[in-house]
């Protein structure tokens, strides 16, 4: 609700006039979600109208991760709210063998053009 | 600015002996009543909401002894840089009323604006420390829980230690304010040992968020006004506001407070992004339901700050650094309350320690003047 106050103080517009907005609307009436996943869409929304920077800069960053083609046991990922700066890099392997190979796949990742601008933008190196 | 006059003073039996006591009488005007009491009590406005009690606190004006340490470090925030900074807290609470002011929150249980009558052990205990740590080179401010200067044309605080702290060889006093109530300074050979410093922000943010202030131009004539009375200066750009435009504002003030100040008596310059804490935004939006300072994109940060989300605040100083030394070079610019990877980001280097962070502040201040 602080967020819907929030909004509304900034877009200096009615809660009944954001929740109406078409975002919000489409997601509310989407006939393909279930009860569970329409709320939880329409929190998303609600959260990218009142972040839209930061959503717009996560969204950013995950297309950026995307570009890099990892393995699928490689798994990168940025702090919530992108506070820290820090990328996370996880991955498991069961021998050596694999460990070797997610390595590789891994080093040819972040020889990738997309890796350093992912740091950009954690800096908020937006213009690049 | 308009002079802060109490609705009433409230002495504490026992403080009539001191000289806050005698500067009060002698500043107030005759038509301000006066009354003692027995004990200082912490129940002003009982059963009124957050909003009544903390602006109610701000109109009487309480004349009583300190009874805990003055002299004390910096709490800083939980695994950020710390500048190794230590305080002094001669009064508590503020006659201002900042819509974002930290103090609405620490103060919430304790918010009378109270006036400390024994300078006397001020000076002592600070004395008793400066003493055992010759070897150790203090930065002392007095403008952690209250300003600085905002109540000194009727307190005559500052003017009361002054004396002591201008011939003390391991200290700087930082005097950090948002008011113009500098006359009393303008006496005194500050002697290289006291800082004048003004929390800063363009216009456009005093008028919103920074009520019964001195303007913008208050503020830099004011400062003018110590440097040419031979004081070192200090800009708190703190907290920087994010909001359609602040970049043309920021950029604005910071050309007009250089083409005004002479960069070389600047000890430091400090900038920070606006905080807050859940709970202050509950009071804020209770006390200012329309600042507009509620509705940044801010984030929850390790130590339970609120932020601008990470990206965002770096690209803000970042900017601010590159503004500032455009004019002033060489100038020593520090952030408050951020961790190591923000000053990584910003500076290209962060503080290897707290220490490291305080020695470069201090030396900063001495090499000035040794």
């Amino acid at each position: 609700m602080d967020w819907l106050e929030e909004i509304a103080l900034r877009d200096r517009q009615s809660i009944h006039a954001i929740l109406t907005s078409k975002s919000i609307d489409d997601s509310a009436t989407d006939p393909r979600l279930g009860g569970a996943d329409r709320l939880k869409r329409i929190k998303e929304q609600i959260r990218r109208l009142r972040f839209p920077r930061l959503a717009d800069t996560e969204d950013a960053i995950r297309a950026k991760i995307q570009e890099l083609k990892l393995h699928p046991e490689i798994r990168v990922s940025v702090p919530p709210g992108l506070e820290g700066g820090q990328v996370r890099i996880e991955f498991a392997a069961a021998s050596h063998a694999e460990l070797k190979q997610l390595t590789t796949k891994l080093t040819e990742a972040t020889d990738n053009a997309s890796m350093p601008e992912i740091f950009d933008l954690l800096a908020g190196q937006t213009s690049k | 600015m308009k002079p802060f006059q109490p609705e009433e003073l409230i002495v504490e039996q026992g403080s009539e002996a001191s000289p806050i006591y005698r500067n009060l009488r002698r500043a107030l005007p005759s038509d301000v009543p006066f009354r003692f009491v027995g004990e200082v009590s912490r129940r002003i406005g009982d059963g009124l909401s957050i909003t009544d009690r903390f602006g109610a606190a701000k109109k009487k004006l309480y004349l009583a002894k300190h009874k805990g340490e003055f002299f004390k470090k910096c709490p800083g925030s939980d695994g950020q840089v710390c500048c190794n900074y230590f305080v002094i807290n001669f009064a508590s609470n503020c006659p201002m009323d900042c819509s974002y002011c930290y103090l609405q929150e620490y103060l919430a249980d304790n918010s009378e604006l109270k006036v400390f009558s024994n300078v006397g052990d001020l000076i002592d205990e600070a004395d008793q420390v400066l003493r055992k740590h010759r070897g150790m080179f203090f930065r002392v401010g007095t403008g952690e829980i209250t300003d600085s200067l905002a109540l000194e044309p009727l307190t005559g605080m500052v003017g009361e230690l002054m004396p002591y702290f201008v011939e003390q060889p391991n200290v700087l006093l930082e005097l950090k304010t948002k008011s113009d109530c500098v006359d009393s300074l303008l006496d005194f050979d500050p002697k290289g040992r006291v800082v004048v410093a003004w929390s800063m922000n363009p216009q456009r943010v005093i008028d919103w968020d920074e009520t019964d202030t001195a303007s913008f131009g208050e503020r830099l004539s004011a400062a003018l006004r110590c440097q040419q009375a031979g004081y070192r200066l200090g800009f708190h750009f703190d907290p920087m506001i994010e909001y359609p435009g602040w970049e043309r504002d920021y950029q604005a003030m910071i050309e007009e407070v250089f083409a005004t100040i002479d960069w070389k008596v600047l000890s430091w310059l400090s900038l920070g992004v606006l905080r807050n804490t859940p709970g202050l935004k509950r009071t804020m939006r209770e006390r200012f339901p329309g600042t507009q300072l509620l509705t940044g994109e801010q984030v929850l940060c390790p130590d339970g700050k609120l932020r601008y989300f990470q990206p965002l605040r770096v690209e803000m100083y970042r900017k601010m650094v590159g503004w500032i030394r455009r004019a002033a070079p060489t100038v020593k610019i520090y952030l408050c309350m951020e961790s190591k990877e923000v000053w990584q980001q910003v500076f290209g280097y962060a503080p290897a320690c707290e220490k490291d962070l305080g020695n470069q502040m201090a030396s900063g201040a001495e090499s000035a003047w040794l």
